[in-house]
């Protein structure tokens, strides 16, 4: 039989072109990055599994589970919040790694249910001065600092579209960092959102792997 | 109109999807051996089926947070002037629910 070559890319291939768009200014108020290469497990606890879930997550991760509408930085992963009982687990994608969920089943049998969205979703990064004030044309969650302090995660809407928006630590010029994980299909529509918000303010475009954020 | 999830905090009302009453309760059937209904059986059906009440005034209304952590609540509203007076989970929608009627179970 016949091998054939199988190419892996992002959904969002097309759309993202690195560099410079939108209005010529000196410096690029908003950067956005796309994330590629990582897996996503979604932990959700089982019926009245709750606290053993939030138990294996400690053992496995050694941090706490992320509270309601918190995302917590662990050993080589981030693990986000997404509803009642749910988490996210985002890491670097592993090196001949094709079943992210295997690495974590023994941790979490019986107790919660796994599913792996690695290739389900697409990882958009926003940061630089004018993220905050882009973010606020396309959704309607208080982004203030006294509201949404770094840490914080929501399960929201932009663009009538499904998100897990998170905040991570401050860049290096002190500007906010936010994160939106949106479905695959979803991706291209999202990101010609993000980049007509972000027009006004100049954008510096990259991608970047997972292992390098 | 904002709409605060227990889960989530206080969202705008386009994350939510509309149901309707949260009052009316599928009437329980005994399963009867000769195969005809209870006694009323098909009245009672028809009327958590397709009767509602307008209410003006306070009403609890189960409303669908699909924009956000896709859970369902319970939301008491007043229907004149948009008031919102309580939000809660709707029961039996997640293991939170459970987890937090098992706590109550154990106080108690």
């Amino acid at each position: 039989m016949v091998d054939f070559v199988w190419n892996v890319r992002s959904p969002l291939q097309q759309a993202v072109m690195p560099g410079r768009a939108g209005a010529i200014v000196p410096f690029a108020g908003v950067k956005l990055a796309e994330i590629r290469d990582f897996d996503l497990v979604q932990i959700f606890a089982r019926r009245g599994q709750r606290e053993a879930t939030a138990k294996a997550v400690k053992k496995h991760y050694g941090v706490d589970a992320p509270a309601p509408r918190q995302a917590v930085s662990a050993k080589g992963a981030t693990l986000i919040w997404s509803g009642p009982d749910q988490l996210m687990a985002l890491s670097a994608r592993k090196p001949g790694t094709f079943r992210p969920v295997d690495a974590l089943r023994e941790s979490f049998e019986g107790i919660a249910s796994l599913s792996d969205q690695s290739d389900g979703r697409c990882l958009i990064r926003m940061s630089g001065l004018q993220a905050r004030a882009m973010l606020a044309k396309l959704t309607s969650v208080d982004l203030h600092d006294s509201v949404f302090p770094v840490g914080t995660a929501a399960t929201t809407s932009i663009d009538h579209t499904a998100v897990n928006l998170w905040r991570s630590e401050n860049s290096e010029d002190g500007s906010p960092v936010f994160n939106v994980l949106v479905f695959s299909s979803f991706a291209d529509s999202i990101w010609h959102t993000i980049v007509d918000a972000a027009a006004e303010y100049g954008i510096e475009i990259e991608t970047r792997s997972a292992a390098s954020v | 109109m904002r709409i605060a999830c227990p889960f989530c905090g206080e969202r705008e009302n386009g994350e939510f999807t509309y149901l309707g009453d949260a009052k009316p309760k599928r009437p329980f059937v005994a399963v009867i051996e000769d195969g005809k209904g209870a006694e009323g059986e098909q009245d009672a059906f028809y009327e958590y089926v397709y009767l509602r009440d307008n209410v003006a005034g306070e009403m609890s209304e189960y409303w669908y947070h699909g924009g956000g952590c896709r859970s369902w609540l319970v939301v008491k509203r007043n229907t004149l002037t948009h008031e919102i007076l309580s939000v809660a989970a709707a029961p039996g929608t997640g293991a939170a629910v459970v987890d937090v009627a098992m706590a109550k179970a154990g106080t108690e």
